[in-house]
C-alpha cells in the first residue's frame, strides 16, 4: 500500500449540540480517488471542512501526510461546492484562474511570467483557454466548474478536493468533468464529496459513505442493500462494469 | 453653463471645488469599487456616520475637526471590523450601534462647545466652496496612502474580496485584509466628507462605483471607469449648483442618483453587458 497522505482518526464534530459526524476513521493513500457520498446534511462538506482546516474536530485528529497542522495547506487544492461570490463581480476567468498562484505569488498588481504560463496550460487543459477574458458571472454551471477545478490545479496540489462538482452541471458535461479527473488522479490524490453514488463509482477506486458515522468500501462492493441503508430509502441501482 | 465656465476662470474657490472633485473622485473610484463588489455600502455608512465622534470631540477640545474625523473614521472601522469577525451574526445591528453612538457623542461634544461652529453643517453636509488649498493637500495626500496600499495588495484584496474562503485556504490573512479594507474605507470617507459632507458619503461610494459595475468585466477597469463616472457628477453637480446657488453636496449627490437610475434603466432595455 502507498504512504498515507491523510489520517483521519476517530473524529467527531458537533454544530452546537448537533452532532454531525461521529468517530470518523479514514486514511486516505497516495495518489488514491475516493468518493465521499452520503445523503443531504450527512456532514459530507463537514469533513471536508475539518480536511481542509477551515474547522477545528471536536474530538480526534486529522494528520495530513503524517504531519499534525495546518502548515499543509498549500499542498491540498479547493473547489468549493457553492461559489459565494455575486454573478455580478467584475472579475475574468483568467484572473480567477491567477488567483491560485496568490499563496506564492509576489505583491504588487502583476503576476510573474512564469505563473501566467502555468495558468495558460491549465486552462488549456480544461479547454477553457477560449473565454479567459469572459466575466465569471457569465459563465454557465460546467464553465464555472472548470474554472474553478482549474484554479485549484493552479495552486500545484498534491490533494485536490472538491465538494459536489456536478451539482449544477448536466450529466454530459458530468460525465467530462470525471473523466478529466480520472486523467488527474494518476499522480494526484483526489477526494471528491457527492450525492450521486451511482455515477461516481464509474470512476472512483474507494468509496466512503458518510452518514454522520462512515463505512467505507471498494466501489465493487456497493449493493442496492447498502445504499438503501445510507439514505433510508430504496435507491434504483445501476451496475457499471469495471 | 456659460456662467460657470467664466466663473471657474475668475474665482479660485470654484477651481478649488473642481480640483477637490477630482481628487475625491480617485479615492471613490478605487473605494467605492470595493465597497461595492463586496456589499458593505451600510456598514460604509456606519462609519461615515460614527465620524461625527471623533469632529465633536476635535471642536471641544479645540483641535482640527478633519483629523478628529480621520482619527474616528480608522478607530470605529477597526472596532466595527473586529466586532464583525467575531459576532458575524449580528452585523447590521452592530454597524446600526455604531452609526448612532457615534453621532450622538459627537453631538454631545458639540453641545458642550462654546460657540456651537456654524462649521458643523459644511461637515453634515459637505461645503465642497470652502475648500482650501491645505485641504486639497490633504486630499491629495490620503488618496496616494489610499493609492500605495491598493497598488501593493491589489491581487491579495481581490482574491480576500472575491471568495473569502479561498483566501483563507490559501494561507492569506483575510482578517487582516478585511480590516485594512475598512480602514482605507474610512480614509476615504475623509477625502469626501469635504465634498458632500458625512451624511451623503454613502452616495458617492457606492453610486458611481455600482454604475461602472454594470459595463466592466475586471475591478482594476471598474476603478478606472468609477473614478471618471465620480469626476463628472461631482464637476457637474457644482456647475449645476452654482447658477441657482443649491447646496452643492446635495445636488452631488442627486446627480448621482439620477445617474445611476438611468444607467439601470438603459441597462435594462439593452439588455447585454
Amino acid at each position: 500500500m502507498s504512504n498515507v497522505v491523510i489520517d483521519i482518526n476517530d473524529v467527531s464534530f458537533n454544530y452546537g449540540a448537533v452532532p454531525v459526524l461521529e468517530n470518523i476513521s479514514l486514511k486516505i493513500h497516495e495518489d488514491e480517488f475516493i468518493g465521499i457520498i452520503g445523503p443531504n446534511a450527512s456532514g459530507k462538506s463537514t469533513l471536508l471542512k475539518l480536511i481542509l482546516g477551515l474547522l477545528e474536530p471536536d474530538k480526534g485528529t486529522i494528520s495530513k501526510f503524517n504531519h499534525d497542522g495546518k502548515g499543509l495547506r498549500n499542498h491540498i487544492g479547493y473547489v468549493p461546492q457553492h461559489s459565494s461570490f455575486s454573478r455580478d463581480f467584475p472579475v475574468t476567468v483568467g484572473e480567477v484562474v491567477m488567483m491560485g498562484h496568490i499563496a506564492t505569488s509576489s505583491r504588487f498588481f502583476r503576476y510573474s511570467k512564469n505563473e501566467i504560463e502555468l495558468a495558460k496550460q491549465v486552462m488549456q487543459k480544461l479547454e477553457i483557454d477560449e473565454i479567459e477574458k469572459r466575466q465569471v458571472g457569465e459563465l454557465s454551471g460546467g464553465q464555472l466548474q472548470r474554472v474553478l477545478i482549474a484554479r485549484a490545479l493552479v495552486c500545484q496540489p498534491e490533494i485536490l478536493i472538491l465538494d459536489e462538482p456536478t451539482a449544477n452541471v448536466d450529466m454530459r458535461i458530468e460525465e467530462d468533468i470525471f473523466s478529466l479527473l480520472k486523467n488527474y488522479s494518476e499522480h494526484m490524490t483526489i477526494i471528491v464529496v457527492s450525492h450521486d453514488i451511482a455515477f461516481i463509482s464509474g470512476y472512483v477506486d474507494r468509496v466512503a459513505c458518510l452518514n454522520r458515522t462512515l463505512v467505507c468500501h471498494n466501489t465493487e462492493s456497493i449493493s442496492g442493500k447498502m445504499i438503501e441503508e445510507l439514505y433510508d430509502a430504496p435507491v434504483k441501482m445501476i451496475h457499471h462494469h469495471h | 453653463m456659460n456662467e460657470f465656465i467664466t466663473a471657474l476662470t475668475e474665482y479660485t474657490f470654484l477651481q478649488n471645488a473642481v480640483f477637490a472633485c477630482l481628487l475625491a473622485s480617485i479615492g471613490c473610484g478605487v473605494i467605492g469599487s470595493y465597497v461595492v463588489v463586496k456589499q458593505i455600502s451600510f456598514l460604509t455608512g456606519g462609519i461615515a456616520h460614527s465620524v461625527l465622534a471623533g469632529m465633536g470631540m476635535a471642536y471641544f477640545y479645540n483641535a482640527s475637526p478633519i483629523m478628529g474625523a480621520i482619527i474616528a473614521a480608522l478607530v470605529s472601522s477597526i472596532m466595527i471590523g473586529w466586532i464583525n469577525l467575531r459576532w458575524k451574526e449580528h452585523e447590521d445591528v452592530l454597524i446600526a450601534a455604531f452609526w448612532s453612538a457615534g453621532m450622538a457623542i459627537g453631538i454631545l461634544f458639540l453641545s458642550r462647545t462654546p460657540g456651537y461652529n456654524v462649521d458643523l453643517m459644511s461637515y453634515l453636509f459637505g461645503n465642497i466652496l470652502l475648500i482650501t488649498r491645505s485641504d486639497l493637500l490633504l486630499m491629495f495626500s490620503l488618496d496616494m496612502v489610499v493609492l500605495a496600499f491598493v497598488f501593493v495588495y491589489y491581487k491579495h484584496f481581490l482574491v480576500s474580496v472575491f471568495d473569502e474562503e479561498f483566501a483563507r485556504l490559501r494561507g492569506i490573512n483575510t482578517e487582516f485584509f478585511y480590516i485594512l479594507l475598512l480602514c482605507l474605507i474610512s480614509i476615504t470617507i475623509v477625502i469626501l466628507i469635504q465634498l458632500v459632507g458625512l451624511i451623503m458619503v454613502i452616495a458617492l461610494l457606492t453610486l458611481p462605483a455600482a454604475i461602472a459595475n454594470q459595463y466592466v468585466t475586471s475591478l482594476h477597469k471598474m476603478f478606472l471607469l468609477s473614478a471618471v463616472i465620480c469626476a463628472v457628477i461631482s464637476v457637474a453637480g457644482v456647475a449645476i449648483s452654482f447658477g441657482p446657488d443649491l447646496p452643492t453636496g446635495s445636488v452631488i449627490v442627486l446627480t448621482a442618483c439620477c445617474a445611476y437610475f438611468t444607467s439601470v434603466i438603459f441597462k435594462q432595455i439593452a439588455g447585454v453587458k
